[in-house]
């Protein structure tokens, strides 16, 4: 096994990720009115808004920790293998006899981080914003509106992605968030130019083969 | 002018809107720019205290335009009589008329000529030098366009456009009216002010019409009711006189009190008098004592002597008085030189307070700058009830008296102010019947039967419907007229029907028809309009018998008895008799009655020789002003006024006229959201959140020169007193232009106080007052001076400082 | 049921503020402490205890003389109601009048409806966290009665009818009036219930908007992004079962054959 995320990683991860579901139930219990039923369970709309409230404030510790961990794995596309890759959507979309051999993350893992960072932060300041919105000039308010919806419709399709990559498209990856330690074989066909930088340089990881 | 409808009486602007809806024209004449003038159609500011002379530049441009109603002014007014050759006219005497002896007239000079017999010369052409309507040419033939505008600081332009506008309604058929509130009559020469406007409105025939007279806006719910009942010194309910000291008898009194007139056709109605007076004596006294044995019961007053509150005022700060009743009152915030006032409480030895709330005059010994150690003053504070804790009646500046009833009982302990004069009633005269006293029977022969009688002979709470019957009067014995029988115990259908040998009674002869056999005519409630002229003779009742509009024989012509106006009349002569409104006094058409019937010549007075001041207004200046002449003569200000800055020369009345430590003119006024000294509705919080600091305004030319910025903490200051206000730095004051010196003026309103809810104790259950206002009475500036014929303050104008606090 | 306006002729208001008093009185609103900064204007704007505010206004009449303007602020009552689109609760709802309701149980306190309301009307209230704004009186007009400010105003300022009466009342004044004089309300948001009869133009009032309509960003969110949120998830769900049937999951290749269940890789 391989180890491929170290504890903290995990924390921040699943901190940003729960905090975001939380965040997405809770905001759409509030968006739509036949979505209001989901208000129940909290007993009532004010209390769901006091824990979209302070579920965000956790999103938004989240969010500054993954941001500052992953910046620069995850936030820089390299040239030209980056570009080669997107050239063939990663051999996701249809065959590919060779996948170009990309870093720790690829293209596609770079744009769901981009737009989780981008659109996160954006998310968190509007949120904190439409949380206070006496505190700024009603012009400032009503565009934070627009803009965290905005930010929810860009962010839930490349969450859902990112979910669905992660978990049935991809058998053997979810360990990979939830242990920390994916299969030799996983690795191999997934990060393949990762792999062989990590035994090169003697820093991977391993239990048992 | 001299009110402010639309803020003060927004009701009435009800009217008055629909009025300008249907074409027609208002004019807003105020130093001010109020919410009046917001909606005028003709704004013209003038310099407060200078109503007389803009009205006699109208009189003027009156008559040298012709715009009088000709007729009517030579059938229905004195403009043709003749005056005694040897009055004197201001023009001619510096400023006086004929007769100024000291601070009196002798009036000899201001009869009418007549003939052997005694009746009035006239001259029908109204040419002869010494008619009336020539006197009143000349006479206001010195106030000029030029003048008037030096003088009231109005522009030229502005004035003429207002006299243009107003001189329309002298056309046959058309009327204007006048409503007008203390803007008017809070001067020296307050009286005159309305005088003025009478005779504008006599010259343009539009007295007696719809649409016409001079309209007081009365300043309390029912002010109309205490004045029509007599509660000032000088007058008995219905407008008789309080006897004098030097009247012994009851047929003295009358005679001296009931006018005759040799005028063929006049019908003088004061004639009768002797009967208005014999059945208020029997309403007080019933069968307990004979006519004259009641009338020497009645308190008599000092030849010569003024009894007015600024008199009263004066002579407990000089420690004449030991008791006081301050009934429903706040003296120390409405008196003129509250300072004065406050101080003169101190000089009693006991005071009861008889009010809803406590407030200045209650707690005056408390107040600031009173030391409660040094002041002996004994203070009962009795709670009386609020108007819709009790039930009777209210009377409205339309003279309409209304029933009104009892939605809840008084809190606590409070009592209806007529229950509490019913408790006080029994406790003196069973005093007096144990203890006798001088004049004791005037007590103890009393007539009360105003409610239901207790086990123990007394009545222990009063009927208002007893009462307002008592008012209207009863038959005390069978009596036969025009051949019909009236029982002995009805009701009296109207004042024709009072007696003079006290076979009737009647609280008020006026509101004598108010409640008959038929009913409490005060109570209907019919709003249907028969009349089309909104005269609602269905809905409440008004006096006399009634009569909507008075003197409604001057509505139609002397000869044809046809409506001035024929699509709006007031009464119509149908081929029979009369038809509309209730007739007054007219005769049959033709029949040459004169419509004026209170007056002894019947007709209205363009010259009035019975006012203390002069047959004509003359412009006078305020008592304190801020020019150095008077540019209309030499005569500067009124010179029959009562000067206690001239007898107290201990400085509590110090006049400053024309002295730089009071540069400005300062005028008081009222604001929508308060009620006089404020003691209901600052205490309302609704009321207080809207309105609840003191302020002054004052001009944006005036602030500039002062650094005073809109919103700041200021003191306003007189020669008397000081209070603090916060500034509103307005347009809608501007500086005046008087003789070539720029004067500037500022206004204050009266309602604050310094007992604010914040210095109540509060017991649990008490509901805690959400709101506090601020600041203390404008009349700690007002000048202690009167009009000189009804004594009413002149806070309207007068001089005063204003400084930015902490300067 | 029809559709109800109040029609405010400012040409007839005194500025008395009857109708201020009857708000509070019909609706039993609190006072609270003020202070005169140079006004008579008091309180300073409408409050979560204030739903009716007279604002005084002095303007130059060009004549070296002044104009005294009145004008009753309160709830415009929008066809189209900002505040009614963004209310995650519903607390703000349309009444069958037209009429903008206000549910103050329902309402959360998130404050977004003073945030996007183009007349600045809604006022929240910390203690209660609540926001507050006039109703039109509905349990008044409920019962055939009309407002308490109506009631109440003198001069006949406020009226209180049908739509079509009112909106043609409207017209018939401001031809009388003639000038400056026009109708404010109907043409903007849908028309608002609350029809102004202004006497001057209305870039003159202050605090007045001159064009207010519903925030572009308001649109833009729940006319636009709201849908397209639904959509660009559905089909995100929807686009990823398509791809799992279609192109099947990336399996590691170490694990014997590559498997391959259903068609290419």
């Amino acid at each position: 096994m391989i180890k491929v995320t170290d504890s903290f990683e995990r924390i921040v991860h699943w901190g940003l990720a729960l905090s975001c579901i939380a965040l997405m139930i809770s905001g759409l219990g509030m968006m739509y009115h036949s979505f209001n039923f989901l208000a129940i369970p909290v007993g009532g709309l004010k209390y769901l808004k006091y824990v979209h409230n302070f579920i965000g404030l956790i999103f938004i510790v989240s969010v500054l920790f993954a941001i500052l961990m992953w910046w620069k794995e995850a936030g820089i596309l390299k040239f030209p293998e980056d570009v080669e890759w997107i050239k063939v959507a990663g051999g996701y979309l249809w065959h590919v006899d060779n996948v170009p051999e990309v870093g720790k993350y690829n293209p596609g893992q770079k744009a769901f981080f981009i737009a989780v960072a981008l659109c996160g932060l954006m998310m968190s300041v509007s949120g904190l914003i439409m949380w206070f919105p006496l505190s700024l000039p009603v012009v400032w308010v009503r565009t934070m509106y627009f803009l965290h919806a905005l930010g929810f419709f860009i962010i839930f399709p490349f969450f859902f992605v990112h979910l669905y990559l992660g978990t049935i498209c991809s058998p053997g990856s979810a360990s990979a968030i939830f242990s920390g330690w994916v299969t030799r074989a996983w690795a191999k066909k997934q990060h393949p130019k990762w792999l062989k930088e990590m035994e090169e340089s003697g820093q991977l990881e391993v239990y048992g083969k | 002018m001299g009110s402010n409808a639309a803020a003060n009486h927004p009701i009435s602007f009800k009217y008055v809107s629909k009025a300008m809806e249907r074409g027609a024209k208002m004019i807003s004449v105020d130093p001010r720019f109020t919410q009046t003038s917001s909606k005028a159609d003709i704004y013209a500011a003038l310099r407060s205290g200078t109503d007389i002379a803009f009205l006699g530049g109208m009189i003027k441009y009156i008559l040298d335009n012709n715009f009088i109603q000709e007729k009517y002014v030579k059938y229905y007014t004195n403009a043709a009589f003749l005056v005694n050759p040897e009055f004197k006219l201001p023009g001619e005497k510096d400023g006086i008329f004929s007769g100024l002896e000291g601070h009196t007239y002798n009036k000899s000079t201001w009869a009418f000529q007549t003939d052997a017999v005694g009746v009035a010369k006239k001259d029908m052409t109204l040419q002869d030098p010494n008619c009336v309507f020539q006197l009143l040419k000349k006479h206001y033939s010195r106030y000029d366009v030029e003048t008037v505008s030096k003088i009231t600081g109005t522009p030229k332009d502005k004035l003429l456009a207002v006299y243009k506008e107003y001189a329309k309604t002298g056309e046959t058929g058309k009327a204007g009216t006048v409503m007008y509130a203390m803007g008017w009559t809070q001067h020296t020469v307050g009286v005159q002010n309305i005088r003025s406007m009478a005779i504008i409105q006599l010259l343009l025939g539009n007295m007696g019409v719809a649409g016409g007279g001079v309209n007081a806006l009365r300043g309390e719910a029912n002010v109309q009711g205490s004045t029509d009942h007599c509660l000032l010194y000088h007058i008995l309910p219905g407008y008789l006189k309080t006897p004098l000291a030097s009247q012994a008898t009851l047929a003295g009194y009358n005679t001296a009190n009931t006018p005759t007139t040799v005028e063929p056709k006049s019908l003088n109605w004061w004639k009768n008098y002797p009967k208005y007076m014999s059945s208020l004596l029997r309403a007080h006294y019933g069968m307990n004592a004979t006519l004259d044995e009641a009338y020497s019961y009645l308190p008599k007053l000092d030849n010569g002597k003024n009894y007015s509150w600024l008199s009263l005022f004066d002579a407990m700060y000089r420690g004449k008085f030991k008791g006081f009743f301050s009934w429903g009152q706040n003296p120390a915030c409405s008196g003129p030189s509250s300072n004065k006032t406050r101080e003169a409480l101190s000089k009693l030895d006991w005071m009861v307070n008889v009010n809803i709330f406590d407030n200045e005059t209650g707690s005056f010994w408390k107040g600031p700058g009173m030391d409660p150690t040094k002041i002996k003053t004994e203070v009962f504070m009795l709670p009386c009830a609020v108007s819709i804790e009790k039930e009777g009646s209210i009377s409205n500046s339309g003279r309409w008296m209304q029933w009104r009833y009892k939605a809840v009982n008084p809190p606590g302990e409070a009592m209806a102010d007529g229950e509490i004069i019913n408790e006080l009633f029994h406790r003196l005269r069973d005093l007096y019947t144990k203890e006798g006293g001088p004049l004791a029977e005037a007590i103890t022969k009393l007539s009360w039967n105003y409610g239901p009688m207790g086990t123990d002979c007394k009545i222990h709470h009063l009927d208002p419907h007893s009462i307002a019957k008592e008012i209207n009067g009863y038959f005390l014995k069978d009596t036969e007229i025009k051949g019909k029988v009236y029982k002995k115990g009805t009701l009296v259908p109207s004042f024709a029907y009072l007696q003079d040998d006290g076979s009737t009674s009647s609280g008020n002869w006026l509101y004598c028809n108010s409640y008959t056999e038929k009913g409490n005519m005060a109570a209907r409630r019919n709003n249907s309009d028969a009349s089309g002229i909104g005269l609602y003779s269905e809905w409440s009742w008004c006096w006399p018998v009634n009569r909507r509009i008075i003197y409604n024989g001057a509505s139609v012509d002397p000869d044809t008895g046809m409506p001035w106006d024929r699509e709006k009349p007031v009464i119509m002569w149908n081929g029979f008799k009369w038809v509309g409104d209730v007739p007054d006094g007219v005769a049959a058409p033709g029949g040459g009655r004169p419509p004026f019937i209170m007056k002894p010549h019947g007709v209205g007075s363009i010259f009035g020789p019975g006012l203390a001041d002069g047959p004509f207004p003359e412009h006078y200046e305020p008592l304190e002003c801020p020019i150095e002449e008077n540019l209309m003569s030499p005569q500067f200000i009124n010179p029959v006024i009562a000067r206690w800055d001239e007898i107290n020369k201990n400085g509590i009345d110090l006049r400053a006229t024309c002295n730089p430590k009071f540069p400005y003119v300062c005028s008081t006024y009222r604001v929508t959201e308060h009620w006089q000294t404020g003691v209901m509705t600052r205490w309302t919080a609704w009321l207080a959140e809207l309105q609840p600091d003191m302020f002054v305004e004052m001009s944006v030319e005036l602030a500039k020169i002062k650094g005073i910025k809109n919103g700041e903490q200021v003191i306003v200051k007189s020669a008397r007193g000081e209070v603090d206000a916060v500034a509103i730095v307005t347009g809608r004051i501007k500086p005046f232009e008087v003789g070539g010196t720029t004067i500037h003026e500022v206004g204050i309103p009266w309602h604050y106080g310094w007992v604010t809810t914040a210095m109540r104790k509060y017991v649990t259950g008490d509901k805690k007052p959400e709101v506090f206002t601020s600041g203390d009475s404008a009349n700690l500036l007002t000048p202690f001076i009167g009009d000189a014929n009804t004594m009413i303050p002149e806070s309207k104008a007068f001089m005063a400082n204003v400084e930015k606090k902490g300067v | 049921m029809t559709e109800k306006i109040t029609l405010c002729d400012l040409s007839k208001c005194i500025g008395c503020r009857a109708c201020q008093v009857a708000c509070k009185q019909w609706n039993q609103l609190p006072a609270g402490q003020t202070h005169n900064s140079g006004s008579y204007q008091n309180p300073p704007d409408l409050q979560p205890n204030t739903w009716a505010v007279i604002k005084y206004q002095e303007i130059s009449d060009g004549n070296g003389g002044v104009k005294w303007l009145f004008r009753k602020d309160s709830c415009m009552h929008c066809t189209d109601a900002a505040c009614v689109k963004v209310c995650p609760s519903g607390a703000l709802y349309y009444t069958k009048y037209g009429t903008v309701g206000v549910n103050n149980e329902k309402c959360i306190g998130c404050k977004e409806c003073v945030a996007v309301c183009p007349f600045g009307v809604p006022k929240y209230d910390a203690k209660t966290d609540k926001v507050f704004k006039c109703d039109m009186c509905l349990s008044r007009i409920e019962n055939d009665m009309e407002p308490a400010c109506v009631k109440a105003c003198p001069t006949g300022g406020l009226q209180f009818g049908d739509k079509e009466e009112m909106l043609k009342a409207a017209y018939e004044r401001v031809e009388v009036l003639g000038g400056d004089a026009s109708v404010y309300g109907d043409k903007f948001v849908g028309g608002t219930h609350m029809i102004y009869i202004l006497p001057e133009k209305a870039s003159v009032y202050a605090g007045l908007p001159e064009h207010p309509r519903v925030p572009l960003s308001v649109i833009a969110w729940k006319d636009w992004l709201k849908p397209l949120s639904l959509l660009a998830a559905g089909g995100v769900i929807g686009a990823s079962f398509l791809h799992y049937i279609t192109h099947g999951p990336k399996t590691p290749d170490e694990d014997g054959d590559q498997v391959n269940t259903k068609g290419g890789e």
